[in-house]
């Protein structure tokens, strides 16, 4: 082939254009290492939480006030993170998901952009209509919608730049996750396992919204993204199409595996890393064998989609417990040596220590009551299933610990890299269960199994818990009356934050547990913390208010708390709820007031167990 | 003018609901003693409001739709399999008691409440998520599943024009045997102290 020279012109220009566009789409990195900031969900691909501001501290905290309010105008679940890119902070809501553009320092409001989502997707989302987080890069303003729809914005204008639809209501998909932006890709994973849906997880180019790539969590090698680069740690995931083969036939294709949780990214492994979720029905003895690849950790390159490694950590799931939970991506001495970690706080019950280059299980240490497993056999890197407990069709199964929601839910935690703690929000919440005959209908619920929660031992139903990953043990916990659904937020100040089902914003020494502050929000809290600096220097915390998700809905729809097995038996846990909240979306910012009016000392406040 | 206009709505509703004008011989194979003949026709059937704000006034010969299967004291049995069969129970609840579709167990209807409005509301689906079945299952199914229905919805609070819920006095003061003890069609018949959460 010969080149004229007004080619070589032409292909010049071309690549300094490309060149361009590259270093513009790169601001994501470099703003979540600005302490001013908070642009994604979990603030930094490592999913910490952590923030290094300072202004507010142990000292202070008790003289925090609000700054400001704002009514989300939707009275669900309100679970997201409000994410802040150079002074606009973005929040998006319970379905419809309309998003607002905020000035993160007065509140003005600056755009509203409100999506044409179709009312029939909240009768195909499992627990509440929720939507957990924006996603940000390049100017841009990434959306998932209830009804599988993914939408980019102008982040200054709120203009919709594209849109992309990645699934179907009608098959039971819904979209509630916050996507997360890696390389210029937005990644995006449905949810709808209780329909019996396909899981995936899908990479869209953030300028054209087209799919790069999508990846399923069940079928054949080619559809996982399972090719010869892939590497396992465990000789059991080197057989082809496992995810064909460990299911009665055809099974997989209605087997679940949604992504509805968190993301996170290692740059320097360039290895992105998840959970899928749990297998479909929830009756496991309808889909005989191990169910792969559902309840499993996932480490991909994000270029193709294509798997580095896995691990199934539950196989044949019995009782709901997925794997969407975040993943911390932390460099820790383990025994002396320091590694690579992905801390994975799972829903199982159980907080694993990976190496995240490897696949490798370091540990596994049960963080709450559990006797569903006997423990996590570390030669095979998977959970050792105590038999007494395995579900019988017809009968029911008392006292499962941890029940179908697990130890914890999606409900994120936080690390902070100075008190070297993981801050845990979780329920404590035990069973029973009774698994029945159940039928494939495109369109309606595949569960088949009858679940009754209550709180487990002690009486109380949730915590927030310090957990040291490296001595493998907690450092204190704080015990709720009621389920922990909130995030976890971590400052610089040794401040950690959480809220409560019973409207109560915390503020906790980060060090010892004890509760620095307080406030009495309009209704109960399953959002997620964050904290930010303003465009005039102060430092903000903001969390949205609104009841709702799983042990929410008892107080936000039309749930009979007499019936105890009511939202999948979470009814029988919470069934008190709407005696300490009734529905209400809105998001509160706090800041302390001006220096020369602060009180001098803390206010006393609850001390820790 | 008026009468044209009604007669187009007609037609487009009969031609939505293919089923319903002809599945009358339709039988559902999980069925016993199902009647051969309804006692509700389409044309009946749509004049059933789905409000409580007749436009004009009250209109004077609306006809009374009955089950055809009230009476018939296996009807909520058989509609209370159904319910399983059909996932019905995935999302309104074991006994009804609501999770992603709203409750049945209390006497709160948002399509309102009669025997053909619960019928409707399955036949065409609602708006905010309630699939449509008229498609899927024979009408005897779907008034079985309304003897179901109206079975499990007659709750002991029913008198009261509204609910009150209170720690302290505690209200409600009694629940369900819950589904994982007790399979019935009665759940109102089976009652237990409030636990708050605690463990039964």
């Amino acid at each position: 082939m010969r080149f004229r020279l007004r080619d070589i012109g032409a292909i010049c220009a071309t690549v300094a254009a490309l060149a361009v566009a590259h270093a513009g789409a790169q601001d994501l990195p470099s703003l979540s290492q600005d302490p001013k900031q908070w642009p994604m969900a979990p603030r930094d691909y490592a999913n910490t939480r952590y923030s290094p501001l300072e202004q507010i501290n142990r000292a202070n905290v008790g003289d925090l006030r609000v700054a400001w309010t704002f009514s989300l105008g939707t009275n669900k679940g309100q679970e997201a993170a409000p994410i802040i890119v150079n002074g606009t902070m973005y929040v998006v809501s319970s379905y419809p998901n309309n998003v607002y553009a905020l000035d993160a320092t007065s509140g003005e409001l600056k755009w509203t952009y409100k999506p044409n989502t179709d009312p029939s997707s909240q009768g195909v989302a499992c627990c509440d209509v929720v939507n957990r987080g924006l996603a940000y890069d390049n100017g841009k303003i990434f959306l998932n919608t209830l009804d599988v729809h993914t939408v980019a914005l102008d982040a200054a204008t709120g203009k919709e730049l594209w849109v992309t639809q990645l699934g179907d209501i009608g098959k039971g998909e819904t979209l509630t996750m916050a996507p997360l932006v890696v390389k210029g890709k937005v990644l995006v994973g449905n949810s709808g396992a209780e329909f019996g849906i396909r899981g995936w997880l899908a990479a869209l180019d953030e300028n054209t919204g087209k799919i790069a790539w999508r990846a399923y969590s069940t079928g054949p090698d080619k559809d996982v993204l399972i090719g010869d680069d892939f590497q396992p740690f465990y000789d059991r995931y080197k057989e082809k199409d496992l995810g064909v083969s460990t299911w009665p036939p055809d099974q997989w294709k209605i087997g679940g595996g949604s992504v509805w949780g968190w993301l996170q990214y290692d740059p320097e492994l360039d290895l992105v890393y998840y959970g899928s979720a749990n297998p479909s029905p929830w009756n496991a003895t309808v889909r005989p064998g191990d169910n792969l690849w559902t309840d499993t950790l996932f480490a991909r390159k994000p270029d193709t989609g294509h798997a580095r490694w896995a691990d199934q950590l539950n196989p044949h799931d019995t009782f709901d417990h997925d794997e969407i939970n975040e993943s911390l991506l932390l460099d820790l001495d383990i025994g002396g040596t320091p590694r690579k970690t992905l801390v994975h706080v799972g829903r199982d019950g159980f907080i694993w220590v990976i190496d995240r280059a490897t696949g490798e299980v370091l540990s596994a240490d049960a963080f709450d009551t559990m006797n569903v497993y006997k423990g996590v056999d570390l030669k095979t890197g998977q959970v050792i299933p105590n038999e007494e407990k395995a579900p019988v069709a017809g009968k029911t199964i008392r006292e499962i610990c941890p029940p179908a929601p697990g130890a914890k839910d999606w409900q994120p935690s936080a690390w902070s890299p100075r008190t070297k703690l993981i801050y845990v929000p979780h329920q404590h919440l035990c069973m029973d269960w009774k698994i029945g005959d159940v039928g494939y209908i495109a369109g309606s619920p595949y569960v088949g199994a009858t679940a009754d929660m209550y709180a487990g031992e002690g009486g109380y139903r949730g915590a927030f818990m310090a957990w040291d990953p490296v001595k493998k043990q907690k450092a204190w916990e704080i015990r709720e009356n009621l389920p922990v659904w909130s995030g976890a937020l971590v400052t610089g100040g040794d401040v950690a934050f959480y809220g409560t089902l019973d409207r109560w914003f915390k503020a906790v020494d980060a060090q010892t547990g004890s509760v620095l502050w307080k406030f009495r929000t309009g209704s109960g809290i399953v959002g997620q913390p964050v904290t930010y600096q303003g465009s005039d220097g102060t430092q903000y915390v903001a969390i949205l208010a609104g009841i709702g998700g799983w042990p929410g809905a008892i107080a936000n729809a039309e749930l009979d708390p007499r019936v105890r097995t009511a939202a999948a038996g979470m009814v029988g846990a919470t069934q008190d709820l709407p005696t300490y909240s009734a529905a209400g979306g809105e998001l509160f910012v706090f800041a302390l007031p001006p220096p020369q009016s602060r009180a001098a000392n803390p206010s006393e406040g609850d001390h820790a167990r | 003018m008026r009468a044209e206009r009604s007669f187009l709505l007609v037609a487009i509703i009969l031609a939505a609901l293919p089923g319903l004008a002809s599945a009358q011989s339709r039988q559902g194979p999980a069925s016993k003693g199902a009647p051969t003949q309804y006692s509700a026709t389409a044309s009946e059937l749509l004049q059933v409001p789905v409000t409580g704000i007749p436009a004009g006034g009250p209109a004077e010969d609306v006809p009374d739709i009955k089950n055809p299967f009230a009476g018939d004291p296996g009807a909520a049995e058989r509609g209370m399999k159904h319910f399983r069969a059909f996932n019905c129970v995935g999302c309104h609840g074991d006994n009804g008691g609501g999770g992603m579709g709203p409750a049945l167990s209390d006497k709160k209807w948002i399509y309102r409440s009669t025997p053909a409005n619960i019928f409707l509301s399955i036949y065409q689906g609602r708006p905010n998520g309630m699939p449509a079945w008229g498609g899927m299952l024979p009408e005897n199914v779907i008034w079985e599943l309304v003897s179901y229905i109206q079975s499990i919805s007659s709750a002991p609070d029913s008198d009261t024009f509204g609910t009150t819920i209170s720690r302290n006095p505690q209200s409600p003061q009694k629940e369900q045997v819950p589904a994982t003890e007790l399979e019935t069609a009665k759940p109102w018949d089976h009652l237990q102290p409030f636990h708050n959460g605690q463990k039964p």
